[in-house]
């Protein structure tokens, strides 16, 4: 969790990328990086099945997953958490303020 | 064009369907108990009757006391003067059947009661088509039923009563979604017999002590079923599901889908076969008959009341004739807006049971 400048930033690593998410649930507000981060279930061809490792995070008020590498609701894709762009520099980790642009 | 979704016919007694028993169950109905084999009933009656006084005749010394409503009185009193061009036959006393803790002789008996209907109501009566009566508790039987019939023009659909002892989303009734899905048939479930037989509760608070209560409280087993339903994912597994909620009025659908859309975003990993919000799989697949409509004094608010429900696609006219708390057609109609009545009127309904629509009606 990062404080910069009064932002709240979570962190986090997926495989070998790197997302940095506001903590702040697009729900209702809750601190959203103060919630466990784990792995989707999905359903693949009738089976259960486990998405990306560590792939989401889940809100502590509601339970409501995010993917963090897109920032969507699963539930609801039009819901999106604030997402910021960073990038690794001379083995630094940098976190733009300015919001992530859409991909 | 007019289409009655729920209009109850029965037999006065289950010996009326002796010849369509085999031998051995006919037995078994002429001579159990004291007076031929009983059925269930409800612990709570109404206070003045439950059938219409105007429709039926007393006293002609049977154990139930009434002859009940005949093809001509339902000619006479409802099909003619209301100009029903096709009306949906829902069982009464048989709806039972699928409670019976003896799923053997429930199975006999919907057979039975099916031929009986059959013969005495679906084939006099061209006006008339009949739901399916299945043995619930027992989904192969059930499949094997409605495979039976299912391909006759008579028969549009399953029937499903509320009081069960596993809600209907559960795997165990895969082998009757399977079929009715196979067979492009829409499944009614319908209150009927909760608490009953092994049916659960009506409520978890206890059995209530008024008939009053009952009847305001039967369709929480439809709710039951209803979210079951969604959240067992029938829908993705079946795509051709169609379900009818049939008699458990309508306010409470609502309250119920967005409570259960809410909770599927923080449980949705519980049900990932649910890859929509459940209400969106409202909107393709279920539909909603109109009696008992909810009569505020304000009719309008019973119109905001509904509006999430899409009522112009999803509302069906029924009357739940020859019963106490039956809606005419325009007493119904004329609550709603007149740009949805056509819809509810008829086209919603042949659209769901894959009725035959005259010419100068589509026109």
């Amino acid at each position: 969790m990062l404080d910069i400048g009064g932002r709240r930033i979570g962190l986090y690593r997926v495989g070998e990328k790197l997302y940095a998410l506001a903590d702040r649930c697009p729900h209702r507000g809750a601190p959203l990086c103060s919630g466990a981060v784990a792995t989707a279930v999905e359903l693949r061809d009738g089976e259960l099945v486990l998405g990306t490792r560590n792939g989401i995070v889940r809100c502590p008020w509601h339970k409501w997953e995010f993917d963090i590498a897109t920032g969507r609701a699963l539930a609801d894709e039009r819901l999106r958490v604030r997402r910021y762009s960073v990038q690794v520099q001379n083995h630094e980790v940098v976190v733009s303020l300015d919001p992530r642009r859409e991909t | 064009m007019l289409v009655d979704c729920d209009i109850h016919v029965g037999y006065e007694t289950v010996a009326d369907l002796i010849p369509f028993l085999d031998g051995p169950t006919a037995e078994l109905v002429r001579h159990s108990g004291t007076h031929g084999l009983a059925m269930p009933t409800y612990p709570w009656n109404h206070p003045t009757g439950w059938i219409r006084r105007d429709l039926y005749e007393r006293g002609q010394g049977h154990v139930a006391d009434f002859v009940y409503m005949s093809l001509d009185t339902l000619r006479a009193r409802h099909l003619d003067p209301y100009s029903v061009d096709m009306g949906i036959v829902e069982p009464d006393e048989a709806a039972v059947f699928s409670v019976l803790p003896n799923s053997q002789l429930a199975a006999r008996l919907c057979s039975a009661y099916n031929d009986w209907l059959l013969d005495s109501w679906l084939q006099p009566e061209p006006r008339l088509r009949g739901m399916i009566v299945v043995p619930a508790q027992w989904p192969e039987a059930a499949a094997r039923e409605i495979r039976r019939l299912g391909s006759r023009d008579e028969f549009v659909g399953v029937f499903l009563p509320g009081g069960a002892r596993v809600p209907y989303g559960n795997p165990m009734y895969d082998p009757i979604w399977e079929t009715a899905n196979d067979l492009g048939l829409p499944v009614a479930v319908h209150t009927h017999y909760e608490s009953i037989g092994i049916a659960g509760p009506i409520t978890a608070a206890g059995m209530p002590d008024f008939y009053s209560e009952y009847h305001t409280l039967c369709g929480s087993g439809m709710y039951g079923h209803f979210v079951s339903i969604l959240c067992h994912g029938i829908f993705e597994r079946f795509p051709d599901t169609r379900v009818a909620m049939v008699e458990g009025g309508l306010v409470p659908f609502v309250g119920f889908l967005w409570r259960l859309d809410t909770n599927w975003k923080g449980c949705r990993s519980e049900i990932p076969w649910c890859r929509r919000r459940p209400s969106d799989y409202v909107w393709d697949h279920v539909r909603f008959a109109t009696q008992p409509l909810e009569t505020p004094d304000d009719p309008a608010q019973l119109l905001r009341a509904i509006e999430f429900l899409r009522p112009s696609e999803t509302l069906m006219y029924a009357s739940d004739f020859p019963h106490w708390d039956f809606d005419e057609p325009e007493q119904t109609l004329r609550q709603l807006p007149a740009e949805w009545r056509d819809n509810i009127r008829w086209r919603n309904a042949t659209e769901f049971f894959r009725l035959p629509v005259p010419v100068a009606v589509r026109s």
